[in-house]
């Protein structure tokens, strides 16, 4: 049984069209700005999706909007305008099965690229699933570009229309990343509609679900623009005409011929739908308000069990007696980290505050970075993935082993020798003189090196390695006797043995 | 009335009577039909489009991402030359003379030192990441790689390579890749991607000039 019409058109336009000729350099470009990016990303399903409208988006811009300027600017490249529109159907249909061609074989390539992505996340990580909104977000972005170069394409004919349309896109794709990095709640949240931004935090969607909001709104400005432009393209003949109509009867004669009441009708219907969902999301994006755990709410669209923690088991290692927990998304770094802490943990064992485990909770809380710190109650090491004492983004891979280890270290002691709690806000004043020679001989006895060891005067680290001369049992007995002197800072270093 | 009358050529206008050399009027046609006064017009709308990004701050002042946009701007230039490679004539053209790669070869060159007069132009006054220097190197290099692309797929299509080395750039910019193959990410004062930046261009421009852009009896698909 023959296709019907419009099949067999999308059919031939499916096998002349241009895009399959890029999709080799699109998978190698692909292969190395997302692939690679995402893999250098620890296995975090909300983390490594990011990269969907980050980069991947970005690497299909540039081609979507320059090969759907070279589809529609095909009959005008050619100079067949006027002898196609001898053929039956409007030109609307015959537009529309080139458009169709071209998305499906981006959109194809976009869920190839995404499911490549997915796959390598799902053999890594260990906890959580396949967030779906980045995907929309990611494909409604390739929609829009490509409707945006077709148009341009179909409007403005010739041989530099498609380079330029990708150039255009590329530029805007910055500009909107480079205003959606600055976002703040003071300055106007206008460039949430971006949806380039920076990466999130490395736990985002691990504690607390992400509220689809954001992603909502992108989804209905970039969609209700490909439908307003859709619609601009069911007059595309007549704006021509009109641009070159010389008078008013010129221009009258040229919106009469614009085809049916029924077309004109659907035209005006499809950009004043597309018109009011990118004005509705214009609007809605400028009343977003900073949510408590790091993300971003619009009230209108807000949804209150999107705020409930997500409940999960941490995963748990003892060794010694110190047990150090995290979250099952993280469980790759367990081993690490409880190989780290253990000796640091050994040294001051016993000792007033001394923790008798480790644990992470979430980085953001209240709005605000979670800081390291002791619990009281019972006495546990609370960290978070982001921050370890004055460390960042610990668990964002491990790219210095050594480094990464004394980072732990180093923030287990400075919340012991402070009995700073854990908090959320900035990170607190560093460690006073006799402190911070306390600390570099206890990481001088379980064999790390303190981090910055040039910026102590001369005077700390001669009392550092006073102390780690000494033997275990008396540091410890010393430390017994002077822990709540030192955590007052009233113990100088003259008095550390 | 005699037959010497009517066998007597009409007068000449006056237009006519202005003898404009061969070459001129040749190289004239030659630029004419690959759409040059379009494309300077092109990179004009490019250096103006530099000049905007600066001065409206679309690009970040300093760090990695301070040379994304300069970056694409750069290689827009480059695109519109690499698409002038395209004649509307295909391979008729080459029947016709000993001056075609001469004249792409100038055409070309010419183009180039447009583009980076231009995109200078639009630079003036504002404060761009890397200067002129690694403005003109980027140019020439991506200007390299689109004539060596109208090889393969055609004057039309020689901007579709430059864009995905242009995204493949933007990941190497911002792992601050040293290879001096991704000259548009290194400093100015990189020997390397100075090297790597004029082999590609001297070979791409050789390449065009010698065999010229692929062509076919119609820019399908």
């Amino acid at each position: 049984m023959p296709l019907p019409r419009p099949a067999r058109a999308l059919r031939l336009e499916f096998k002349r069209n241009a895009v399959p000729y890029v999709l080799p350099l699109l998978a190698a470009v692909f292969f190395f700005d997302t692939l690679r990016t995402a893999d250098g990303f620890p296995p975090i399903w909300t983390l490594r999706a990011s990269t969907i409208t980050d980069h991947m988006l970005f690497e299909f811009s540039a081609f979507a909007g320059g090969l759907a300027a070279w589809a529609g600017s095909r009959e005008g490249r050619r100079k067949t305008v006027d002898l196609v529109a001898t053929t039956p159907g409007p030109a609307w249909t015959r537009r529309s099965i080139t458009l169709a061609g071209t998305l499906c074989w981006l959109l194809l390539a976009f869920l190839a690229g995404v499911a490549a992505l997915y796959i390598q996340t799902a053999l890594q990580a260990t906890w959580g699933g396949p967030p779906l909104w980045p995907v929309f977000v990611g494909a409604v972005g390739v929609t829009v570009v490509t409707v945006i170069g077709f148009t341009c394409g179909v409007l403005f004919p010739g041989r530099f229309t498609a380079p330029l349309v990708a150039i255009g896109v590329l530029v805007l794709d910055q500009t909107g990343f480079r205003e959606a990095l600055g976002v703040s709640a003071s300055s106007g949240t206008y460039a949430l509609l971006s949806p380039a931004n920076a990466p999130p935090v490395v736990d985002a969607g691990v504690y607390h679900h992400v509220p689809p909001d954001v992603s909502i709104v992108q989804v209905m400005f970039m969609g209700g623009i490909a439908v307003a432009l859709f619609g601009v393209l069911g007059l595309a003949p007549e704006l021509r005409q009109l641009a070159s109509a010389r008078g008013l009867a010129s221009a009258r004669a040229a919106l009469a011929r614009s085809g049916g009441w029924l077309l004109r009708a659907v035209v005006v219907i499809l950009v004043a739908c597309g018109v009011a969902a990118s004005w509705t999301a214009f609007a809605l994006a400028g009343t977003a308000k900073p949510d408590p755990v790091g993300g971003w709410e619009i009230p209108a669209l807000h949804s209150a069990a999107s705020d409930q923690p997500v409940p999960a088991i941490q995963d748990c290692r003892s060794s010694s007696g110190f047990q150090v927990c995290v979250h099952p998304a993280f469980s790759v770094y367990l081993h690490d980290v409880a190989a780290t802490l253990g000796p640091v943990a050994a040294e001051i064992a016993g000792l007033p505050g001394a923790p008798a485990g480790a644990k992470e909770v979430a980085s953001v809380r209240g709005g605000q970075d979670v800081q390291s710190g002791i619990a009281a109650n019972p006495p546990v090491f609370e960290f978070t993935a982001e921050h370890v004492g004055a460390m960042l983004g610990q668990f964002n891979g491990i790219p210095d082993p050594a480094g990464w280890a004394q980072g732990f270290q180093q923030g287990l002691l400075d919340a012991f020798l402070t009995g700073r709690p854990p908090h959320p806000g900035p990170f607190p004043i560093l460690l006073g003189p006799a402190q911070q020679a306390v600390e570099d001989a206890l990481l001088t006895a379980v064999g790390s090196q303190p981090l910055n060891p040039a910026v102590h005067s001369a005077g700390v680290s001669a009392a550092a390695r006073r102390f780690a001369a000494l033997p275990a049992s008396a540091r410890h007995a010393w430390l017994a006797t002077h822990l709540t002197a030192l955590r007052a800072g009233t113990i100088t270093l003259a008095q550390i043995p | 009335m005699t037959a010497a009358e009517v066998l007597k050529p009409p007068a000449a206008p006056a237009a006519a009577a202005r003898r404009i050399p061969a070459g001129i009027r040749l190289a004239w046609l030659h630029l004419r039909s690959r759409r040059v006064p379009a494309a300077v017009l092109a990179l004009a709308v490019c250096g103006g489009l530099l000049h905007v990004a600066l001065h409206w701050h679309w690009a970040f002042n300093s760090g990695p991402y301070a040379q994304q946009v300069p970056m694409i701007i750069e290689a827009s230039a480059a695109s519109v030359i690499a698409v002038t490679a395209h004649s509307a004539f295909g391979e008729t053209e080459r029947a016709t003379g000993r001056w075609l790669p001469y004249l792409r070869l100038l055409a070309a060159i010419g183009l180039t030192g447009l583009a980076i007069l231009a995109l200078q132009l639009g630079a003036a006054g504002e404060s761009l990441n890397g200067g002129i220097a690694v403005l003109a190197r980027n140019v020439i290099g991506f200007t390299g790689l689109g004539l060596a692309c109208s090889l393969v797929t055609g004057g039309l299509l020689a901007w579709t390579l430059l864009m995905g080395y242009l995204v493949f750039c933007q990941y190497a910019l911002l792992e601050a890749w040293t290879a001096p193959w991704t000259w548009p990410v290194r400093p100015p004062a990189d020997r390397g991607a100075w090297i790597s930046a004029s082999l590609i261009f001297t070979a791409g421009l050789l390449l065009f000039t010698i065999r010229g852009p692929r062509t076919r009896l119609s820019d399908d698909s």
